[in-house]
């Protein structure tokens, strides 16, 4: 995968709000997003798949995104895999929890408490295991930290409500065609000094590829759209 | 009567989630359980059966945390009647000394704007339920 603006990881939580087990979900969501990896991972609201745009649909093609749930309905992976994408990991609480008195889902016992803690590890766990970086616990830090892009680290905040995935549209044989993070892939391409031209197409291609299905034989009529926007984007910045 | 159906906004980016979600606690839990019944809004995005019959059959009053309105555009999807959308922000409007912070935890602003939400929405549910009672 690209390094496009620094990888982050996705966190969706259920956030079931009947049962202590979505507060669970919440809570162990916000201690990671907050506290345990704040620079590696990025949220949206699970209703936002519906609610928001295409932006925020995109939100698990271009995340690889870790669902939290709170029972086995999986509201949170079902719903990220039905509207944006599969997600990479999915962790349920009521399997990593052996005990039924968690509280209330208004408020935790101290065993729902310590079941925040549980699963917010296993999150983090596999949030380093996505990212493939090593904590390191005596520095606080991971111990490979990636260098956010210029500009960007802003625009993609800890949560991603309303400001969704950059999408640009292009026409495509008469008709428009969204595709995720064109806008971002362009910058990076030109900030590398990376001009249309034959040699750059096919490195294009294969980041815009990561992000967007092309339909089988459409490969060249997709180059030839992507390369004119490219072409088009770098006169504009000129 | 049907029960009021509460939904809150499942918000968890931003305090107004979190006194969307304390708010319709209070309501349900506290204020006027007998009336109320607190939808959560992950099964409705599912398109859980349960949760949709549960809207499509009553009156809800949805409770948003920011302008993309998750909770009230779920419900209408869900095939549910929205009798009041409230965001918070407009309530926070009315309460601008109760300045709500945390997520994970409210402050005592955000834990009292809340229960100024809650009693909004409890006007509103003795009005769609005829009844009269002190907030």
């Amino acid at each position: 995968m690209p390094d496009l603006p620094k990888k982050k990881v996705g966190i969706v939580a259920c956030s079931g709000e009947e049962m202590a087990e979505g507060t669970v979900t919440r809570l162990a969501a916000l201690r990671v997003l907050e506290q345990l990896r704040p620079n590696e991972t990025v949220t949206i609201c699970l209703p936002l798949f519906l609610a928001g745009g295409e932006g925020d649909r995109a939100f698990a093609r271009f995340y690889p995104t870790i669902a939290i749930d709170g029972c086995d309905k999986r509201c949170a992976a079902r719903g990220t895999e039905m509207y944006s994408g599969k997600p990479a990991a999915s962790i349920v609480v009521t399997d990593a929890i052996q005990t039924n008195h968690l509280g209330t889902a208004r408020r935790l016992s101290e065993a729902g408490m310590q079941a925040v803690d549980v699963v917010a590890e296993q999150v983090t766990q596999q949030v380093d295991e996505l990212l493939g970086v090593k904590w390191d616990r005596k520095q606080g830090q991971s111990s490979k930290e990636a260098q956010p892009a210029e500009g960007l680290e802003a625009k993609i905040a800890t949560c991603s409500c309303g400001s969704g995935i950059p999408i640009q549209k292009v026409q495509l044989d008469g008709q428009e065609v969204s595709f995720i993070a064109l806008p971002l892939i362009f910058e990076q391409f030109r900030d590398a000094g990376k001009l249309p031209g034959d040699g750059t197409t096919a490195e294009l291609m294969e980041t815009v590829k990561v992000y967007n299905p092309i339909p089988d034989g459409q490969e060249a009529a997709y180059a030839q759209a992507v390369t004119r926007e490219y072409t088009a984007f770098c006169q504009e910045k000129n | 009567m049907n029960r009021v159906v509460i939904v809150p906004c499942s918000g968890i980016g931003k305090s107004y989630g979190t006194v969307a979600r304390e708010g319709a606690y209070v309501v349900t839990e506290d204020l006027r359980p007998d009336t109320t019944q607190l939808v959560p809004l992950s099964l409705l995005v599912l398109g859980d059966e349960q949760a949709r019959a549960d809207v499509s059959g009553a009156q809800a009053i949805t409770i948003d945390g920011c302008k993309l309105a998750c909770a009230t555009k779920m419900v209408a999807e869900s095939g549910g009647t929205v009798a009041h959308d409230l965001a918070v922000l407009d309530v926070y409007r009315r309460h601008r000394n109760l300045k709500p912070a945390g997520i994970a935890e409210l402050n005592k602003g955000g834990q009292r704007l809340a229960q100024a939400l809650a009693e909004e929405v409890a006007t509103l549910v003795d009005e769609m339920t005829g009844e009269v009672k002190n907030a």
